[in-house]
């Protein structure tokens, strides 16, 4: 046996090892990959296989009659409502107003309590409990709140501003939805925002204020650009979760007055059980998942753009 | 330690997927439905009765329907009748769930009229062929109710109209004369307006009601007192028709006694009754069932033939509730006796041995009905006489149409913008171009 042929054989063996290591290796990532891959293929992407079949199809309410397939139909039926035009245009109206308000007003009030704010836990505390409160519990309480006779209109005729109509006016229901659903958000959203700034090093203002640095280009050149992990995923997350909302349309104005609060999310839910229309029901949620996946891919391009920049 | 590539993990990953579809795939049902049921099997109302236990569903509860039910056990003493009770709101999803299961459980349930035609199309109900015979029992509008495709669906046990009631101390507050009870002499709408207008700045709290605001049962007279359609046309009543002339003119006066005032906003359905039994209200439109809850209370009422509208024909909102027969029942001939126990025996022996009065289908057990206490002081007479002029004569069915739920969902919606104050023109087009959209399945 030559020396070269020794080694290969020695080779081969290890490579034998190796490879059956990493088949081992390949079972047991299998076994403990399984549970989460099993809760992604029944709660995500069967719904969502579901959905696009179903919305190819059209059927008479109730379960007796058979579906016949009918292509894009649905689709081409929904866009040519001028009724559903207006809810998809409402719900990117909605979005585009309320996600970047949010945002902004949660760094605002994370950067300012991270200051040394005297009891700054304790106002922290405050703007965190709308969120362990249920949804359908705030929504009511607002309700009441926002009631033409209610408390906030008692305030306002006190200080002179005078009654408003709120959730009975199409002018102001969508703006009041903001206002619920901001409540509840802004804390939220201030929670991730605020561990992201406290993990920012202290020794970078402390450098910036060597240098001389205004408050406002410290803000810029350290926070922003060392906030930005956190602020892209609170963009992404928030983005999601305004444009499935749903609970306070549902509870508060059943999507009027005049249709003024008929954002697509509860149209969907409206369509399939309001009035046992399942497929189309099922296109609207295609349409609002594309709609949603295009705005968060924009955000992961924006993300992965700056990476390169770095 | 060896750590997987990429696409050793991405490996992993789709091998855990697949194993996941395969348990997917057990638990995934047969989404085809069956055949459409409905087709007629071959049964009679036997003459003699089989020995069998039906399942009934109803809104009914337990105590309004055991009397009814131990009449009927005692009658037919071979056939025991099982009583499920479930919420008004929940009996069309509950219905649609056990009909289809095929496992004829329920025999026979309560079954919404505007609602029928839809029912029938969805193979949900059994062809009633064997009852055609008695149409005659009934009066013609509420037998009518049951047709759909010339075909008999359903059996009517109970009718409906709508009366005016009036509180006689508010109006002579107001210094107003009470309503005329002829029926050739009514109120117009207009009058009803400006005099609930009246009394309420005479201190009533609120001039005039509507029992069911912003609900097309009560509001469809108003526009086909004008010559306008039942709100849909063509094939199959599959055509919104809601945006005539006629129609615009009725939701323009509806916006304006709440522009006006006469009329109050953010009042709801339940909230209505309350309010007129506790004097708050000068003039109600209402339905019968507000008479038994008027003779308990303080209020000094009196009661009026429906307005109409100036050189319009008089018409009112009618339909109730009718038997339907389970396509998949296992005992068909039982439930034949029972449903013809419930609404033709002796008048209708659900009218006849239901403790609470309900108007009747039958012009027998409107005599059974009228007789119930309550009609025999002065203004319970006129109320009477009313009643029993309007359901023979100016009644008119919600419109028939297997889209009547969306129809029902999308109308209500629209007389609710209007009530707060959207211009009706435009409020009933996009009304009907959402209703297009939602009728689009069954074209």
């Amino acid at each position: 046996m030559t020396t070269a042929s020794r080694l290969g054989s020695g080779l081969k063996a290890r490579r034998h090892h190796r490879n059956r290591a990493r088949r081992r290796q390949l079972f047991w990532t299998v076994i403990f990959l399984a549970p989460a891959v099993v809760a992604l293929a029944v709660l995500r992407i069967a719904p969502t296989a579901q959905a696009i079949f179903s919305s190819l199809y059209k059927a008479f309410p109730g379960g007796l009659v058979p579906a016949t397939f009918h292509g894009l139909g649905n689709y081409q039926t929904l866009f040519a409502d001028p009724a559903f035009v207006h809810t998809v245009l409402l719900t990117l109206i909605f979005n585009l107003i309320i996600n970047p308000v949010q945002i902004l007003l949660a760094l605002l009030v994370s950067v300012l309590l991270i200051q040394r704010v005297a009891l700054a836990g304790v106002w922290r505390t405050f703007i965190f409990i709308p969120v362990t409160i249920p949804i359908v519990g705030s929504a009511v309480a607002w309700g009441a709140a926002l009631n033409p006779q209610g408390p906030v209109n008692a305030i306002l005729s006190a200080v002179g501003i005078g009654n408003q109509p709120f959730f009975t006016s199409p002018r102001q229901a969508l703006a009041s939805i903001m206002i619920v659903a901001s409540w509840i958000g802004i804390g939220y959203w201030m929670l991730f925002l605020t561990s992201g700034l406290q993990a920012i090093p202290t020794e970078l203002y402390e450098a910036a204020r060597i240098d001389q640095a205004g408050p406002i280009s410290t803000f810029f050149q350290i926070t922003i650009p060392l906030l930005r992990r956190q602020l892209l995923f609170v963009l992404v997350a928030d983005t999601v979760a305004n444009f499935v909302l749903f609970v306070p349309v549902q509870l508060l104005t059943n999507g009027g007055p005049q249709s003024s609060t008929n954002l697509l999310m509860f149209d969907a839910y409206q369509q399939t059980y309001g009035y046992g229309s399942r497929n189309l029901g099922a296109a609207e949620v295609v349409i609002l998942t594309v709609i949603m996946l295009v705005f968060v891919i924009l955000q992961f391009r924006l993300l992965r753009e700056e990476e390169v920049t770095e | 330690m060896i750590n997987l590539s990429r696409r050793e993990f991405g490996l992993a990953l789709l091998a855990s997927a697949a194993a996941s579809t395969v348990g997917l795939s057990g638990c995934s049902k047969d989404g085809g439905a069956g055949q459409a049921a409905g087709q007629s099997n071959t049964w009679t109302i036997p003459t003699k009765d089989p020995t069998a236990t039906i399942k009934l569903l109803s809104i009914e509860d337990k105590d309004a329907m055991q009397p009814v039910l131990d009449a009927f056990e005692k009658a037919h003493p071979t056939i025991k009748v099982q009583l499920q009770t479930v919420p008004f709101n929940s009996l069309n999803s509950t219905v649609d769930a056990h009909v289809t299961s095929k496992t004829g459980d329920p025999d026979v349930y309560w079954a919404d009229q505007p609602r029928i035609a839809a029912l029938a199309s969805r193979g949900e109900l059994e062809n009633l062929a064997p009852f055609e015979k008695y149409k005659s029992d009934f009066d013609a509008a509420t037998y009518t109710a049951g047709i759909y495709q010339d075909k008999l669906w359903a059996l009517p046990i109970a009718n409906s109209t709508q009366l005016l009631y009036y509180n006689v101390d508010l109006l002579h507050k107001a210094k107003l004369k009470a309503p005329s009870p002829s029926v050739d002499h009514r109120l117009t709408w207009e009058q009803l307006a400006a005099d609930a207008l009246q009394a309420k700045k005479a201190g009533a709290q609120n001039g005039m009601t509507f029992g069911q605001f912003d609900r097309y049962y009560q509001l469809e007279c108003l526009p086909v007192q004008l010559g306008g359609s039942v709100g849909a046309s063509g094939k199959d009543n599959l055509t919104p028709d809601f945006t005539s002339e006629p129609w615009i003119k009725a939701m323009q006066w509806y916006g304006s006694i709440f522009k006006s005032g006469a009329a109050p906003r953010g009042m709801t359905a339940d909230q209505t009754d309350p309010a007129f039994l506790a004097g708050k209200v000068a003039y109600t439109v209402e339905g019968p069932w507000l008479l038994p809850s008027l003779q308990t209370s303080k209020v000094h009422w009196g009661v009026a033939p429906q307005p109409v509208f100036p050189g319009a024909k008089p018409v009112t909102a009618m339909g109730s509730w009718s038997l339907g027969m389970n396509p998949f029942s296992k005992n068909k001939e039982a439930t034949a006796i029972f449903m013809k126990f419930m609404s033709i025996d002796d008048g209708s022996g659900y009218i006849k041995y239901r403790a609470a009065p309900e108007l009747p289908a039958t012009p027998a057990g409107k005599k059974i009905y009228f007789s119930k206490p309550g009609f025999d002081t002065p203004a319970g007479k006129n109320a009477q006489q009313i009643i029993d002029y309007e359901t023979t004569h100016t009644g008119v069915a919600r419109v028939k149409t297997i889209g009547y739920i969306e129809f029902e969902t999308i109308m209500n919606q629209a007389f609710s913008d209007i009530r707060n104050g959207a211009d009706p023109k435009k409020t009933l087009d996009t009304a009907s171009q959402k209703l297009t959209t939602q009728w689009a399945k069954y074209k």
